[in-house]
């Protein structure tokens, strides 16, 4: 049976964003077809509330907050129970490299794989996780995540700074191990 | 402005997030310490490797037609 114009169109407009979708789903689930699984059921329940979607708004926003609610319920159980972040405290990187006498960014930035980005990316936590993608990753503006997570702007704003603590300090440990910076006691770095 | 002050603020300049007023009275103290400008130069790459590494997964080709032929 062929589909309505008007749906047709509204699918056509909401498969532009379907990169963004599929990319945060990928990030969240760290599996492919697990994430074109929830991709695919996401775009089918936006269909199903077409009607809940205020033209006008941001529908990148709206379509992440129908995938990213899915992902809470589908793999995560009832709720977020995988929130906590290890207290790293007042990490800063370059504060951190430029006490060991390194130059942050020409020794350490451009010597990181992308590969070890992506993997401390994957190792936040969710809640954080997914934050750091709507604002680092594809550009939303700190009110559109707000709405696309269903958060107050402040709730963005500090798991938005915690999620970049905890970033630099998984990316410090891996250019300690791999041999990019050496420790706190020997203020040299590898060529 | 002072050097905690702008700190504070740097995360919402990287990330686009202060007003006109809040930019200009950022800019001049980054203009005038050095210290400051390294560490803004420092975050904004960390931002920009973030989003290159990440965003270079798109979605199957396949995948896509399919969900297209599913949805319209």
């Amino acid at each position: 049976m062929a589909e309505s114009p008007a749906r047709t169109a509204f699918a056509e407009e909401a498969l532009t964003h379907l990169d963004t979708l599929y990319r945060g789903a990928l990030r969240l689930t760290r599996d492919p077809d697990q994430a074109q699984d929830l991709v695919q059921e996401a775009y089918l329940r936006a269909l199903r509330y077409q009607h809940s979607y205020q033209q006008g708004t941001n529908m990148k926003a709206w379509l992440f907050a129908i995938m990213r609610n899915l992902f809470w319920d589908r793999f995560k159980g009832s709720r977020k129970e995988d929130v906590s972040l290890d207290d790293v405290g007042e990490f800063v990187l370059y504060d951190k490299l430029r006490d060991e006498g390194a130059r942050p960014e020409a020794d350490v930035l451009d010597k990181l794989a992308a590969s070890e980005v992506v993997e401390a990316v994957e190792k936040l936590p969710p809640l954080h996780r997914e934050v750091v993608l709507l604002v680092d990753v594809e550009g939303f503006s700190y009110k559109d995540a707000a709405q696309a997570l269903g958060v107050p702007i402040g709730t963005v704003m500090s798991r938005l700074h915690r999620a970049r603590q905890q970033l630099q300090k998984s990316l410090y440990d891996y250019a300690l191990e791999s041999g990019i910076v050496r420790g706190s006691n020997n203020n040299q770095v590898h060529e | 402005m002072d050097c905690p002050d702008c700190k504070e603020k740097l995360d919402r300049y990287v990330d686009r997030e202060l007003s006109s007023t809040e930019v200009l009275e950022l800019q001049l103290h980054l203009e005038g310490c050095p210290d400051c400008s390294d560490q803004y130069e420092f975050q904004a790459h960390l931002k920009r490797l973030v989003k290159h590494s990440c965003d270079c997964d798109s979605a199957p080709a396949a995948f896509r037609e399919k969900l297209r032929q599913i949805l319209t």
